[in-house]
């Protein structure tokens, strides 16, 4: 069953098609990937995807509800959760606490009841905490649970993002290059992590570099190029098409 | 025995110590002076707990918080003093009545960040100095409002120095509380994530926009509460008292005592407060150098802040963790 659809939707930042009249479905309790070469319009679908931008055109539905119009925070509530490609972590405040700051939408303490600390509150602090603990293990960042995230090794920090994404309770996980700046141990650690929250139920769609990494665990790709998606289909399939590769090698020529 | 003296211990302990030495001050002594100039330290704490929240928790920045402690004093001060409402009830609207104005200043400066956010309320400031000028009927224009009646609930009236001292003390020491419960349960980690990432905030469903507006309501009320509490522990308010010198002094006690913390601010506020009345507790003080403190106070606090700012940018909260030995940078609630 199809969990998000895109409908030909469409952003553009003054004369440049950031992203062009692109459409795709992600289906329930698969991993999908989203790639292309650099500037192929990737954060910026997914910012409009989970509302940090409006689309010019097109629309996104998630779970048969849309989502046009709806803000980040709302957008969380539904059930997307994202992590960034720049880690956006609380650096004053420790693992436990980035991640509880996810717990945030499904927790209910306002200013008087946390003021007052009601016994209301210290149970819901309570199971919180341990619920944290729980998404930190899955992860594998439970060491770093009472360290600042600013003192935690780059890796973790992005398991940090995902745990604290998790938190939010999310049908759909939205991943911005999360391999990025990992070594390959680190990347088989996310790899691995990734399938155990796919079979926890969770469907997930990532941005990525790393093509040892997306041919590894996604069952779907699309590709971007320019703005345009030039390609969909399983990783067999995209690594011989033709339009790819053109897109790729073409990126190359120009960098090389 | 030393071993018992871990942070963590001292940290539960020494607010409890601090405590149990403000209330046995009326009993040691019965000078009116050190009880006025205690008190005014009181008030302080009660300010700086709220921008504490604002500021040095939630990051935004408040240059306008002395026309919220203006704003309670002036609705306190007029309600009991010409209109003969009682007191307690004055209070609150003055409390209530600074938190509306902090709702209806942040609407605006949502938008605003940073330097733009400290011009809209120095702003602010500057127009509610103006107001208390002018508004003669009620603030009684330069010559502000006198004969401003004590404190009092039903037939029991606090009208003694150490009477004040105690109420002043006593609701500081409550807010004090309620505000570390605060920082230590949802709405507070909200705050600090907003402070440390406003795209990481949103993206774990934070609203901000609501939650900048809720704490700018909270702290301005909590402001307006030690305006009330000033008003009738005076007995006399003029406008020249909330002037914008006042909230960059606020402002400054809050970097000297260091964003993330509590207890930084309200050690800060107090040094802070009581370096113009050094020859309160100071007994032997010459008259020529508390006269010379008193024309520098303005100067040595800016000097303070500044080299806070360069040298140790986490203020009195980061060098009393330093000498803890702890490094609990992130445990939140009252360091």
């Amino acid at each position: 069953m199809s969990l998000l659809s895109v409908r030909g939707i469409s952003k553009r930042f003054g004369g440049l098609t950031a992203v062009d009249d692109v459409s795709f479905e992600v289906f329930e309790g698969t991993i999908k990937a989203l790639i292309g070469p650099n500037g192929a319009g990737k954060s910026t679908l997914f910012n409009l995807l989970t509302g940090f931008e409006r689309p010019d055109a097109g629309s996104v539905s998630f779970g048969g509800t849309a989502l046009g119009g709806k803000r980040p925070h709302e957008v969380v509530r539904v059930g997307l959760a994202r992590t960034f490609q720049n880690t956006q972590l609380f650096e004053e405040m420790t693992g436990a606490e980035n991640v509880l700051v996810g717990m945030h939408p499904t927790m209910r303490t306002g200013f008087m009841a946390g003021a007052l600390r009601l016994p209301s509150t210290r149970a819901e602090e309570r199971d919180a905490r341990e619920r944290v603990g729980h998404l930190l293990r899955l992860v594998g960042a439970d060491q770093y649970a009472d360290t600042p995230a600013a003192d935690v090794p780059h890796g973790v920090r992005r398991l940090l993002e995902i745990a604290r994404a998790l938190a939010t309770s999310p049908r759909l996980l939205l991943l911005d290059e999360p391999a990025a700046g990992l070594n390959n141990a680190e990347t088989r650690t996310l790899a691995t992590c990734l399938r155990r929250i796919r079979d926890d139920g969770i469907t997930i769609l990532v941005v990525e570099h790393d093509m040892g990494l997306v041919m590894d665990v996604s069952e779907e790709i699309v590709v971007l190029d320019r703005g345009r998606k030039i390609a969909e289909g399983p990783p067999l399939l995209i690594q011989k098409d033709a339009a790819v590769i053109e897109a790729y090698l073409g990126e190359e020529a120009v960098y090389a | 025995m030393a071993r018992f003296l871990t942070p963590r211990i001292l940290g539960r302990a020494l607010p409890v110590v601090a405590c149990g030495v403000l209330f046995l001050v009326p009993m040691l002594t019965d000078d009116r002076y050190l009880f006025k100039v205690l008190t005014f330290v009181g008030l302080n704490v009660i300010v700086i707990a709220g921008l504490a929240l604002l500021f040095g928790f939630a990051g935004q920045i408040s240059l306008g918080h002395a026309a919220f402690v203006g704003i309670g004093a002036y609705t306190c001060g007029y309600l009991t003093a010409a209109r003969g409402v009682p007191w307690i009830v004055a209070v609150i609207a003055g409390t209530v009545l600074a938190g509306v104005g902090g709702f209806l200043l942040a609407i605006p400066s949502l938008r605003l960040k940073g330097h733009y956010l400290a011009m809209a309320t120095l702003g602010f400031n500057e127009i509610m100095s103006v107001l208390f000028v002018e508004l003669r009927p009620v603030t009684g224009g330069n010559d502000g409002l006198r004969g401003i009646p004590f404190a009092s609930i039903g037939a029991w009236k606090i009208d003694t120095p150490a009477g004040n001292y105690l109420l002043v003390w006593g609701v500081a020491v409550v807010v004090l509380l309620l505000t570390a419960n605060i920082i230590r349960t949802r709405p507070g980690r909200a705050m600090r994530a907003l402070h440390g990432s406003e795209l990481g905030a949103l993206a774990s469903g934070v609203d901000t926009g609501r939650l900048k507006t809720e704490v700018f309501a909270l702290s301005a009320g909590i402001a307006g509460l030690a305006g009330a509490l000033y008003a009738s522990s005076v007995g006399f308010i003029s406008p020249s008292t909330f002037s914008l010198e006042f909230s960059v002094l606020l402002i400054a006690m809050v970097v000297i005592g260091g964003a993330g913390s509590l207890a930084g601010p309200v050690a800060a506020c107090a040094l802070l407060t009581l370096l113009p009345y050094a020859d309160a507790l100071i007994p032997g003080l010459s008259k020529e150098l508390i006269a010379l403190i008193q024309d520098w106070e303005a100067d040595i606090s800016g000097f303070v802040m500044i080299l806070v700012l360069l040298f140790a940018p986490g203020g009195l909260a980061a060098l009393g963790r330093r000498l803890g030995g702890t490094s609990a940078r992130g445990a939140g609630g009252v360091q």
